[in-house]
């Protein structure tokens, strides 16, 4: 299927965005990687929905303005990228770190969402104090991160060796991008939890039932301050169900787009 | 030259059975593993090398590392504050605290100027980049690390030179609305300034500053490449040549009786480098921002790959040195007291003319019998000879 990658000037800044398919617009925000075109979870979607993944500026071989570094920057981004997108409602979909990004947008109520979708999400604290819900991405060893990400991890876990040059640059700058957003608070903002119940369109929280980096009682938390949510598994998922069972997770996001 | 004595207080008394198998000495092991009662005869005896550095005219070194085995020296400003009072002669450079980390660099000027203030003024400040391990003890973002760094330095030479009762700092790493520090320091308008790096863009910045540079266990190819910046960046900016009171080394020494005896109690720092920089990798070679994006092929790869240079960090090159390597590279200089001597003044010749030589004169499991009786002999027999240079 043709896949155009576009830069789109988005308040100044060039953003790059991955498009493929015709029809319902399903913006997807990811998470510590850029979408990989090549992946096929992409395919399926875009059989059945026009699919919008922008790179989050300073992943993967994306540029980042100076100035541009927090979250609140992103947040605001894809705000006037939706504004930017042609007229009619979009499902806005975040992954991981986008799951994050995505639940800020929707508890701002941007007019252009009509349907939120959030896979295996960052982006609050529930846990106690000294119970930290989100694994410590850059300061566990990196065989423990890659063990608790996948359900498979023998068949998941990424060989450098087998990797390009670039490939292994792009994901050095995805660490460094998520890093320079996210190190502290970790990976969530503090008041978001508060402020979930604004959300106002019908809402899905997909989980890997074998997530270790944020655990499915911590999606199902996530889904319970926010109206109206529908909580779903994936089986033999990890952190990654577009990955890892990417029919089945095809099968959900489409049966919840608006027909 | 100055002389300059570093004891980093390690504590390398743990099982080996249990380093073999942590995968970082630093960072993550538990401190159970640290008696107390040991660190405290730890401490005393490394003050007490400090105090005997005061009588010998040897000036001295505080650092800073947080949770390993390699430094004791956490709460640096404590040490500072001892070492202010304790000593009466010599100059007391804290290399440093670490900015990075810290939060509130108006707190870390107070601390300066405070041991400023009861040492009378012999208080030379020091200030390191951090990294590795560090970020994760210190809880702060490896990202922005050099932006954050001038900031803060920026902040404790307004705090410590300000006069004029409060003022406002609203920066992009720091903000303080009201910043009056008392006593400000006693020397005006701040206490001699020094940095450690080897990067050359840092040390050009450290040249325009007029910051004394010092090379921390950096070979000669490295200290001649961040020197030359410093020396480019002052005459492209139009300022005065730099004099040899600008730069520093700081290199494994160890005098003893003879030749045999030096190298071989000497050798003993090299644990520094051969267990006490065994980090894991997440808080080393990947640790964001530690090596330039560009260079992750070389660091991801596990096996050679064609036309892709190495990417080591500068220290994990030094892992398993042996004592002639180490004193090849002139980062060791070991022997009597004339081999000591030579080796001092032939890297001094290769690398050009510096003022300071900081001592990292115990490590690992030397003794402070040993270390005393190296630094005594040093004192005596080098560094008069070093002072005609």
């Amino acid at each position: 299927m043709a896949t155009r990658t576009e830069r789109l000037d988005v308040g100044g800044i060039a953003l790059e965005v991955l498009r493929r398919g015709q029809g319902r617009p399903l913006l997807v925000l990811h998470g510590e990687a850029p979408l990989d075109p090549g992946t096929p979870v992409v395919d399926l979607l875009a059989a059945h929905a026009q699919v919008i993944a922008p790179t989050h500026p300073g992943f993967g071989h994306s540029t980042r303005p100076a100035d541009f570094d927090t979250v609140y920057d992103l947040v605001h981004l894809y705000l006037d990228l939706l504004e930017q997108l042609p007229p009619g409602g979009v499902t806005l979909m975040g992954l991981s770190f986008g799951g994050w990004l995505a639940a800020e947008i929707a508890a701002a109520r941007s007019r252009r969402v009509e349907r939120l979708i959030l896979v295996d999400a960052v982006g609050i604290k529930v846990g106690d104090r000294e119970t930290p819900d989100i694994l410590d991405l850059f300061n566990t060893a990196p065989a423990e991160v890659e063990r608790r990400r996948w359900h498979e991890p023998a068949k998941w876990t990424p060989d450098p060796d087998a990797m390009s040059n670039e490939a292994l640059v792009g994901h050095a700058r995805n660490r460094e991008a998520l890093c320079l957003y996210a190190w502290h608070p970790y990976l969530y903002n503090p008041r978001l939890a508060r402020w979930l119940g604004r959300i106002a369109v019908p809402t899905l929280v997909l989980w890997g039932a074998s997530d270790g980096i944020v655990t499915p009682a911590y999606g199902r938390a996530y889904g319970a301050r926010i109206p109206g949510a529908r909580f779903e598994i994936i089986e033999a998922a990890g952190h990654h169900p577009e990955i890892e069972q990417p029919g089945r997770f095809a099968e959900r996001v489409l049966a919840f787009l608006p027909p | 030259m100055q002389a300059w004595y570093l004891n980093e207080n390690p504590y390398p008394f743990v099982p080996p059975h249990v380093l073999d198998a942590a995968d970082s000495v630093r960072g993550s092991l538990p401190n159970r593993y640290c008696d107390p009662k040991i660190a405290a005869d730890l401490f005393q005896e490394a003050l007490d090398e400090y105090l005997l550095c005061d009588d010998i005219g040897i000036n001295v070194v505080s650092n800073e590392h947080h949770a390993g085995i390699n430094c004791l020296l956490g709460a640096s400003p404590l040490i500072l504050g001892i070492l202010a009072r304790q000593t009466r002669n010599v100059r007391i450079l804290s290399l440093g605290t670490l900015i990075t980390v810290r939060t509130d660099p108006v707190r870390v000027a107070e601390e300066y100027a405070t041991a400023d203030v009861i040492s009378r003024g012999r208080l030379e400040i020091g200030f390191v980049k951090s990294g590795g391990s560090e970020m994760a003890s210190g809880n702060a973002n490896p990202i922005g690390i050099v932006d954050r760094f001038w900031e803060a330095i920026d902040l404790v030479l307004k705090a410590l030179s300000h006069r004029d009762g409060p003022f406002s700092w609203e920066g992009k790493h720091f903000t303080h609305r009201h910043v009056n520090i008392w006593p400000g320091p006693w020397q005006q308008p701040h206490p001699p300034l020094w940095a450690a790096t080897g990067d050359p863009t840092t040390s050009a910045e450290l040249g325009r500053r007029g910051i004394v540079n010092v090379m921390v266990f950096r070979t000669a190819e490295e200290t001649m490449r961040a020197w030359g910046a410093y020396r480019k960046a002052r005459t492209e900016a139009g300022l005065p040549e730099p004099g040899p009171d600008r730069f520093g080394h700081t290199a494994f020494v160890y005098t003893g009786d003879t030749d045999e005896e030096g190298v071989r109690v000497g050798s003993k720092l090299l644990w520094f480098l051969n267990t006490g920089l065994r980090s894991a990798p997440q808080y080393g070679k990947f640790l964001p921002g530690a090596v330039l994006a560009e260079l992750a092929p070389a660091l991801y790869a596990t096996k050679p790959r064609p036309g892709v240079p190495p990417a080591a960090r500068p220290a994990a090159g030094l892992i398993g040195i042996t004592a002639e390597q180490a004193m090849a590279k002139g980062l060791m200089f070991a022997g009597d007291p004339d081999s000591v001597y030579r080796q001092i003044r032939e890297y001094r010749e290769r690398v050009g003319p510096f003022e300071h030589l900081v001592l990292a004169s115990r490590s690992g499991f030397m003794t402070h019998g040993e270390a005393t009786k190296g630094l005594r002999l040093f004192a005596k027999e080098v560094l008069p000879r070093l002072r005609e240079l």
